[in-house]
């Protein structure tokens, strides 16, 4: 297969670097040579340590092109984390940049990993296409970092099959100058916010994520470069409205907005600081290659918890989510009754990685079950009204509290332990945790922080702890984590800071 | 009489810790240190210390706009408070 390289112009705003499509060509041509120097081949897994700069997207179709399979990693894990996922995956090659943490790049070379840096090319090209559509593209790790890692593995057809769909759907003029601020690690940012119009030809304006400098020049960002398109995540905007001036020369066409739906009130004040009521929800799942409904006239009136329409899925709920049966039409929830959302889409993702035991609990006949919990209109429009997945949704950053406790249970004097969400004024959901332990002695609580910090990434840290005498459970010894949350909710915290600061006096 | 800068910046810690991240110890930041950078704080904990200027001192942002970059010690905070409440 020939892997078109239609792309655009990349262009970073921030250091001025621009790479036009020659220049793209290039790069990846360097960069599948040196691949094949280090005897990279199909079927192969590529670790990329790193996002959100020109190099990064090189890096991706030099992968592609040799029919080997690219996996971004949040740099922002811990070595024990990366050391877990490459144990997992194992992969060949890692590509890592200035920003990548010395002890991850020790970490994997001490795994056998060659790990080389992006900017580490020659003049050397290749112009190999190795690789075919059933090939394994992309596998995006999005829990199990501290366990038994969950990967989304995505073809280069279920990828196409995404894209394909956008470009039906959605207005392509929108797309002619995208801004991209969401991590490259993440199927949001990287599939549908990046690659998406990037590949389509359009122009592609890359920064680094969630930087609050940044975002306070949100405005005269979008204004210079006339940007057409950007999407985002509801904190964006709660830090933008606060601090950031709005452009002004009404050159956003259309403005995405992920991870939970808006309420029509905040859906009004983004249309009002963006200056286009071209503003809507995109439902997206990493499973489902991310964006997998929305409005196609993103000007609909707001709605608190209003999608859309499927994007090359078909948009089902249903009273059951059971994967283990074979759906039945008479479960379909009549219109406006609230059930679980299921989807159909040929973009659907090939299947977690080594994991079929957890793609079956998804997946019946071809159908994903979402999670989610919704209702469908007489228009047949999507409307989201909770999820029941077992997930904290930190900004957008999917956080699953079963990897905060697998890190908690291996801590010798705790005996038990239930992480669960709590609301956030920012990020609408941080990380609470309830943990039973041998003692309350300030010394132990320090080295369990201790612990913490050494096998969870920073952002998966719980920012508030109860120590319980135990966790509440059902008569059938499952923990509900609301019930949990619950007790915790009429008692205070632990005040960590003081009993920390005690231990560095 | 309005409160000094040292005691506006005793309330001003009662505020940071809590909103801080555990394991940095505040007492030990100098005035200039910057709060992300320590450890200290989250960088859009920002939006938390807008809250705080605006329902503590009547700051507001609507007109002038935000300097992150002012916002990101305590030396700057109070500054900010200075110029505010001459």
């Amino acid at each position: 297969m020939s892997l078109q390289l239609f792309v655009g112009n990349l262009v970073e705003p921030l250091s001025g670097r621009t790479w036009q499509t020659r220049d793209v060509h290039r790069e990846v041509a360097r960069r599948t040579a040196r691949f094949q120097a280090h005897g990279v081949r199909r079927g192969d897994r590529v670790f990329l340590l790193f996002g959100n700069r020109l190099e990064f997207f090189a890096e991706l179709l030099a992968v592609w092109r040799l029919g080997a399979c690219a996996v971004p990693i949040d740099a922002r894990l811990t070595a024990f984390e990366i050391e877990n996922l490459a144990r997992t995956a194992t992969p060949r090659v890692a590509i890592t940049d200035d920003a990548t943490p010395p002890e991850l790049t020790k970490t994997l070379g001490n795994s056998g990993v060659a790990v080389i840096g992006t900017t580490e090319v020659d003049e050397m090209e290749s112009d190999t296409h190795e690789a075919k559509l059933d090939s394994d593209a992309l596998i995006l790790f999005t829990s199990g970092s501290t366990g038994e890692p969950k990967g989304v593995v995505h073809t280069h057809r279920s990828l196409r099959a995404r894209w394909m769909a956008l470009a039906d759907h959605l207005p392509g003029d929108a797309f002619a100058r995208s801004l991209c601020m969401l991590p490259t690690h993440f199927g949001h940012g990287l599939i549908c916010n990046a690659l998406f119009p990037w590949l389509a030809g359009r122009d592609l304006y890359i920064t680094p994520p969630f930087r609050p400098d940044l975002i306070a020049r949100l405005g005269p960002l979008i204004d210079e470069h006339e940007i057409t398109f950007l999407s985002s995540v509801p904190p964006m905007w709660k830090l933008a409205s606060k601090i950031a001036k709005p452009p002004q020369r009404a050159t956003l066409r259309r403005v995405h907005c992920g991870s939970a739906p808006l309420s029509a009130a905040a859906w009004e004040e983004i249309r009002n600081w963006c200056g286009t009521r071209h503003v809507c929800n995109a439902y997206g799942i990493t499973e489902t290659g991310s964006w997998v409904a929305g409005a196609r006239e993103a000007d609909v009136a707001a709605e608190d918890g209003l999608i859309g329409e499927g994007w090359g899925a078909v948009v089902q709920v249903l009273r059951t989510n059971d994967t283990t049966q074979p759906l039945r039409a008479e479960e379909r929830c009549a219109t406006g009754e609230s059930g679980y959302v299921w989807l159909n889409t040929p973009a659907l993702m090939k299947g977690y990685f080594q994991r079929d035991d957890l793609t079956s609990k998804t997946v019946a006949d071809g159908w994903f079950m979402t999670g989610d919990i919704g209702f469908l209109d007489a228009r047949n429009r999507l409307y989201l009204r909770g999820r029941e997945r077992d997930e904290i949704n930190k900004g957008g950053m999917k956080i699953y509290p079963s990897d905060i406790d697998a890190v908690v249970e291996r801590f010798a004097r705790a005996s038990d332990v239930c992480a669960f969400p709590i609301d956030d004024l920012i990020y609408g959901q941080a990380v609470g945790m309830a943990v039973v332990l041998q003692d309350r002695q300030p010394q132990t609580i320090s080295e369990l922080y201790d612990w913490l910090k050494e096998h969870l990434a920073e952002h998966k840290l719980p920012s508030r702890w109860w120590v319980l005498d135990n966790i509440p459970r059902t008569s059938r010894g499952k923990v509900n984590r609301d019930a949990v949350r619950a007790a915790c909710e009429d008692q205070p915290p632990l005040d960590l800071p003081a009993i920390l600061a005690g231990k560095n006096a | 009489m309005s409160p000094s800068r040292e005691e506006r910046k005793t309330d001003l810690l009662e505020f940071l810790r809590t909103i801080q991240k555990a394991g940095v110890p505040i007492e030990n930041l100098g005035e200039g240190e910057r709060l992300v950078a320590s450890g200290l704080i989250d960088s859009l904990a920002i939006l938390q210390i807008i809250s705080y200027l605006e329902t503590k001192y009547g700051v507001d942002f609507s007109e002038g706009g935000i300097n992150p970059e002012q916002l990101g010690s305590i030396g700057g905070i109070l500054d900010l408070i200075d110029e505010q409440t001459k």
